[in-house]
């Protein structure tokens, strides 16, 4: 290994408490100087480096989506074809792309300038459809702008991207920053009271945050509603371990883009919740975990940290910004622990519960990115002020992403409980008849466009309505839209982000897949279909990690809801 | 230990705090199904089939990874209980390639006999899968990709066991595999070929080579002894063809001092004992050709050269060397003789260098 970049993987296995935790930047840092290839040879080296085995490492290497063992091309053109790009045209991008380049996906042209890869959900739902080129988002792409975007590749020159997406704000919380002048700046965070919240939090007692947070009822907004300060009280009490907060940014569920919207455009914002959070609970160090592809963010994170540093804000808290290297199944908690550690990600089997073993066996607090920003409101105005917002029970504002058929897509905060259709219509209204939404992310049941008639977006109500609240990803669903064809791309998601470590999501998801296709294909039997529900129904809460539910659900609310259009394609 | 109580499909049974249900369920002979667990490498929650029910839990457990408690009341055969398991069963059977008739495991194989309980005769379902190559390039071991059913044990064993190091999982999802190194053939990479991982891979995907096509399980005698290469004295089974009169397999034996490892020697140097050329009592050799001899002549004999030969040229031109392959109480006695009996200091060991 040649010595800077030895300098480069010692400065950044410094950050971690245990240098093996930097095996995904040390093969990040080789992969880039290496014309974004990796070989055996590199991965045997950090291994050796790092004072990790070999096969982990190429078990590491060859977890993550990102490491490309095999060789790629000069310009990595990544379609995302999961279920927002899928209703927005992203398959007509992808043959488009297979022709005018003369391969397949997965293939490399000749000439060795581009890789084409199909892949699935770039966290890019509102602004669909998108092609990742090597780290840069090239989103609201049409036909006409992908032949521009390869034509300027041709010569060499990376265009630059389409930032355009909508957004509106009702309560003026999390979104408050958007649209201003530099708003990711420390100058215009503080213009108007920022880090004055840290202040005030840091000479209050830690006991009275948590206090603070638990009487706001203040629920994750990562998806299982779970409130968050019942959550830091389950810490072990009078423990000499440190503690460790994670800021959970992997966002990667199909339909969910919000955190990416705090972080992009006010990262202070979430800079301060987590300083605050960590000195509520007693942690020294937290992580922002946040997924690889997300690279111009972190920088943007990076730079937000180091100025919040040189301001004197980070006394109490070191902020370690981790960059993961494609995969979903990290987004869950005890996965992302393993991640973090180095490793694949592979959830953990629970209990124990990471506020008892997370990172480094060490008590550890996981908490999403929006719950993490909202923390600094609670503080800043007190509970009293919150719980004007929302519902009983369901406090607070609220980020929800609306993707798919809607004539305005894009993220619009509101309060919890706010009315479905009022959502909707500001997200412009839906494009043609509305046949179906999906309300909380690819992981909740349907529902048909009958059954959202006066649905309010709280987790109490989404739940009495036969589906979750989720993440708040909104994807909406035309007429146009063909129901089994919806169902296997969202399979065709989890068996491609399965981590494969248990039997029934491993060989299930695949299996329910397979035989979807054989639907689809006019191959299928009555018993096919009946075959795809029992294996949900017998997946559902036997899985090591929810990611078994996650698919199971969906499939199964999916056909159930909409056989009429299954049992059609089998019967002839 | 004060034992507990707790009831097992109606039965009381009693167990030591501590253990798990799946623990205790097998201590007193209630069989449940389960791929992935094994004491050695300890519960790892892959397979999914050791699902039981629990009287005021929701859903189905894991009973590996299920402490067991005073009073618990459980239940190892519900219908539901069965369905998941057929369904998790087939779903293995399906996209891999298993067939009994001539498999290596037959007989000991811990998916085959999961069948067997739940009536599995063929897989409910298919789906398509390739066929993969065997790793044949290990010197004593098979590795059988479509016989694998990623329950990791292999992984386990080679890193916290035997802390070889060598394998682990690589890639995602179903393309999910057992790697060497850089997914290497077991050949090229650092394994040691001590046999671990075939001894605790629970089906018939990791093999020993020299076993292949020799006799089934059932068809050979067993027989423990200890293992004749070194003074550990490890303990170990050999599968013995009767009628050939040749050991064909070996397994170590869970007990100490070597819980179930062995070196490769042990493991696979074993052709030795039947070799034509093995020397199987004393010979001398007279006008010129090795006779076979009594014990008796042979021990009198050679201390009738060493006194000879230490009258004549004293004490120093003997010397004794001892052996790793011999216990310690063997060793102080060559020792001692050297010293006490022939009153040299010309003692040694093989093992020094
Ligand atoms: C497969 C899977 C993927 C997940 N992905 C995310 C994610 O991308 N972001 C997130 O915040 N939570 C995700 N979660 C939920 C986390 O496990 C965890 O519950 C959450 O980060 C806790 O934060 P909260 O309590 O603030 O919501 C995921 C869970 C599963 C099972
Ligand atoms: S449910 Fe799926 S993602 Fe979760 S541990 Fe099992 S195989 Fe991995
Ligand atoms: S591994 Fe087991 S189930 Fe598979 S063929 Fe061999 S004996 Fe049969
Ligand atoms: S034979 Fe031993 S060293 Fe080789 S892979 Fe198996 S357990 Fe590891
Ligand atoms: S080779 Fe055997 S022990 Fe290893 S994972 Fe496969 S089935 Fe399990
Ligand atoms: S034996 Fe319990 S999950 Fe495999």
């Amino acid at each position: 290994m040649q010595n800077h970049i030895k300098d480069k993987i010692e400065a950044i296995s410094a950050r971690y408490p245990d240098k093996k935790s930097a095996i995904i930047p040390a093969l990040d840092i080789l992969q880039r100087e290496k014309n974004n290839n990796l070989s055996s040879e590199d991965i045997r080296e950090v291994a050796h480096y790092l004072g990790t085995t070999e096969s982990r490492a190429y078990g590491v290497a060859t977890y993550y989506t990102m490491f490309n063992v095999k060789p790629v091309g000069k310009y990595h053109l990544q379609v995302d074809t999961n279920i927002p790009g899928f209703l927005t045209g992203a398959d007509e991008i992808l043959k488009h792309l297979e022709k005018k380049l003369g391969i397949k996906s997965g293939q490399t042209t000749a000439d060795e300038l581009f890789t084409l890869t199909e892949v699935q959900d770039l966290g890019s739902c509102g602004t669909c459809p998108v092609i990742q080129v090597n780290d840069i988002y090239y989103e609201n792409m049409t036909l006409e702008k992908t032949d521009m975007l390869i034509d300027s590749l041709r010569k060499g020159i990376m265009p630059e991207p389409d930032k355009t997406s909508y957004y509106s704000t009702e309560c003026n919380i999390l979104l408050k920053n958007r649209g201003k002048e530099n708003s990711r700046s420390i100058k215009t965070y503080k213009s108007n009271g920022g880090y004055k919240t840290l202040e005030k939090a840091l000479s209050m007692k830690p006991s009275d945050i948590i206090a603070a947070v638990k009487e706001a009822m203040l629920r994750g907004r990562g998806g299982a509603g779970f409130p968050a300060g019942l959550k830091w009280g389950f810490l072990p009490k009078n423990d000499d371990r440190p503690v460790y907060l994670i800021c959970n940014a992997d966002e990667g569920e199909p339909g969910t883009f919000k955190d990416r919207q705090i972080m992009e455009y006010d990262p202070h914002l979430l800079i301060e919740g987590i300083a605050i959070s960590a000195y509520a609970i007693g942690a020294k160090k937290a992580f922002i975990y946040i997924r690889g592809e997300f690279r111009w963010i972190a920088e943007i994170l990076e730079k937000a940290v180091k100025e919040a540093e040189d301001e004197g804000h980070l006394k109490y808290t070191d902020i370690v910004v981790h960059k993961g290297a494609g995969s979903y199944v990290c987004g869950d908690e005890t996965a992302l622990l393993e991640s973090l550690e180095g490793k694949r990600g592979y959830p953990r089997e629970k209990p124990p519960f990471p506020a008892n073993k997370g990172l480094y066996n060490c008590p550890t607090i996981i908490n999403n990115v929006e719950t993490l920003a909202t923390v600094p409101f609670i503080i800043e105005h007190g509970v009293e002020e919150f719980r004007k917002i929302g519902t009983t029970g369901n406090f607070g504002p609220k980020l929800y992403g609306v993707s798919g058929h809607v004539n305005r897509p894009g993220m619009y905060e509101f309060p919890l409980g706010t009315p479905l259709e009022k959502i909707l219509d500001a997200a412009g209204g839906v494009k043609g008849k509305l046949k179906a939404v999906i309300v909380g992310g690819l992981s909740v049941p349907i529902l048909r466009a009958d059954e959202i008639k006066g649905l309010k977006m709280d987790y109490d109500s989404c739940l009495k309505a036969g589906t979750m609240l989720g993440s708040g990803g909104i994807m909406v669903i035309n007429d146009t839209v063909s129901i089994p064809e919806l169902t296997l791309r969202t399979i065709g998601f989890y068996a491609h982000e399965s981590c494969g470590q248990c039997v029934p999501c491993r060989k299930g998801s695949h299996t329910i897949k397979e035989l979807l296709k054989k639907i689809l294909h006019k191959n299928g039997t009555e018993e096919d279909i009946e075959l795809v529900l029992k294996l949900c129904r017998n997946i559902k809460g036997r899985t090591i990690c929810p990611t078994g539910d996650a698919f199971s659900i969906p499939v199964e609310a999916m056909i159930l809801k909409f056989r009429d259009e299954f049992d059609a394609l089998v019967s002839n | 230990m004060e034992l507990k109580k707790m009831i097992i499909d109606e039965r009381e049974v009693f167990f030591e705090e501590g253990k798990t249900v799946l623990q205790v369920a097998r201590e007193n002979d209630i069989y449940i199904p389960s791929l992935c667990y094994h004491r050695k490498t300890g519960p790892a929650g892959r397979c999914r089939v050791c699902l039981v029910e629990v009287e005021g839990m929701r859903g189905l457990q894991t009973s590996c990874s299920l402490p067991a408690k005073e009073d618990m009341e459980v239940k190892t055969h519900t219908e539901e209980i069965i369905e998941a398991q057929k369904l998790f069963i087939n779903l293995l059977l399906a996209d891999g390639h298993h067939n009994c008739l001539s498999c290596e495991a037959n007989g000991e194989c811990e998916l085959q006999q999961a069948c067997y309980h739940l009536g599995i005769e063929v897989p409910a379902f298919q789906v398509d899968s390739l066929k993969e190559d065997y790793d044949d390039s290990g010197e004593m071991i098979r590795r059988d990709p479509n016989k694998c059913i990623h329950c990791g044990r292999c992984i386990d064993a080679c890193n916290s066991v035997v802390v070889n190091e060598v394998l682990d999982f690589g890639y995602r999802g179903r393309d999910v595999k057992v790697i060497c190194d850089n997914d290497l053939p077991m050949g090229d990479s650092q394994c040691v070929q001590c046999g671990e991982c075939s001894q605790l891979c629970p089906v018939g995907a990791i093999i020993d080579k020299k076993s292949i096509g020799k006799g089934r399980t059932w068809e050979l005698e067993k027989i423990n002894t200890t293992c004749p290469y070194c003074g550990v004295g490890c303990q170990l089974t050999a599968y013995v063809d009767k009628k050939k009169n040749h050991i064909v397999k070996i397994t170590g034996r869970e007990v100490p001092p070597n819980d179930g490892m062995l070196c490769v020697k042990g493991r696979y140097g074993y052709e030795f004992v039947s070799h034509p050329d093995r020397l199987k009592y004393p010979m001398i050799k007279k006008d010129g050709k090795h006779v076979r001899v009594s014990w008796d002549e042979a021990i009198d004999y050679t201390a009738e050269r060493i006194k000879t030969i230490i009258k004549r040229d004293g004490p120093d031109v003997f010397s004794a060397f001892g052996s790793g392959r011999i216990t310690n109480e063997s060793n102080y006695a060559i020792m001692k003789f050297t010293r006490a009996v022939i009153k040299t200091n010309n003692v040694d060991h093989c093992a020094r260098t």
